[in-house]
């Protein structure tokens, strides 16, 4: 069974995205700092219903220093790596003159450098294999403007710059690195919006709906198919047709 | 089986692997001369750190090798 791990994978899109790929097979490893109620329910339903399965490791991602033991651990104990997500992310709001320098080097730190070192790592893991698949999950803010999102923007624009170049280096040893875009979804960190600005980007879309986390997972789940074994270096925008 | 004859074996694996043609090698081959790319090398090492379960580059401390031979050298000071 070919490993995946999957950041931020104990609730919300990540625990969606980690239910996919575990029901096309794949034992995927989610890693976040705390368990949660939302992740035994669904390895329970795996564990019952589909081909693959899902662990879960507690992890603060916010450690970098920790991560190449922490990657050496579970590749002992699953085997190699065949893929990464790198989901997990701070959604941290608000107007930039008024955040915290606290703030900012927070969201830089967990949402830039800590997947970047996570994929360095787990890279290792792929290269002594025959394959792999990277996806990073990117937002439509990388690329249109949200208030209160300059942040969290700049973070998101840096992961398709990210994937761009990493593809290239990859590229010859079979492993395909893409980001997955999506617009605003229905999860935890979507839950500030108001009913204003909810009405408002579902008014903007193509399709008339704000797009739901099984969207997302099933993109994410399609790039870790041999159907996507020629897809490499792109980002594909999961938002109802919001930025179209 | 020793350091040495590990990572010349691994290196010829790598080579073989990656349709790279691989010159004789000796300690006074300097490592970009061997055949190898970066990324080869790159692949190299995360095989070594599979089989010897070392990483000498993991502490981002010290000078990275020039030739083969100080390339095998770090390996036997990293595993003993």
């Amino acid at each position: 069974m070919r490993n995946v791990l999957v950041s931020g994978g104990s609730r919300g899109l990540g625990l969606g995205i980690a239910k996919a790929l575990a029901y096309s097979g794949f034992r995927v490893v989610a890693v976040a700092r705390k368990l949660g109620d939302h992740l035994p329910p669904v390895r329970a339903e795996i564990e019952r219903e589909a081909t693959g399965a899902l662990h879960f490791r507690p992890y603060d991602l916010s450690n970098i220093g920790g991560l190449a033991e922490l990657v050496k651990g579970l590749s002992r104990e699953f085997g190699p790596f065949y893929g990464l997500v790198n989901n997990a992310a701070l959604g941290t709001s608000g107007i930039l003159t008024n955040m915290k320098d606290a703030a900012l080097e927070e969201l830089i730190h967990l949402n830039v450098t800590s997947p970047i070192a996570l994929t360095k790592y787990v890279t290792r893991s792929m290269m002594t294999g025959q394959g792999g698949r990277i996806v990073n999950v990117s937002s439509v803010v990388a690329r249109t403007g949200y208030s209160g999102l300059s942040v969290y923007s700049a973070t998101k624009a840096a992961f398709t710059g990210f994937t761009r170049s990493l593809a290239r280096e990859l590229g010859p040893l079979g492993i395909t690195v893409n980001a997955v875009e999506p617009g605003f979804v229905d999860t935890e960190m979507t839950h500030d919006l108001t009913e204003k600005q909810r009405a408002q980007i579902v008014r903007r879309s193509a399709l008339k709906r704000m797009p739901e986390i099984v969207d997302i997972a099933d993109t994410v789940d399609y790039l870790f198919s041999d159907k996507a074994r020629m897809i490499t270096g792109t980002t594909v925008t999961v938002d109802a047709g919001t930025t179209a | 089986m020793t350091v040495r004859a590990t990572v010349l074996g691994v290196i010829g694996e790598v080579a073989e692997q990656h349709d790279k043609h691989l010159a004789p090698l000796s300690d006074n081959l300097a490592l970009l001369d061997s055949g190898l790319d970066s990324l080869c090398i790159a692949v190299l090492v995360a095989m070594l750190d599979d089989r010897l379960g070392v990483d000498p580059f993991a502490n981002d401390n010290g000078a990275l090798p020039v030739t083969v031979g100080d390339f095998i050298t770090l390996y036997e000071n990293a595993a003993a």
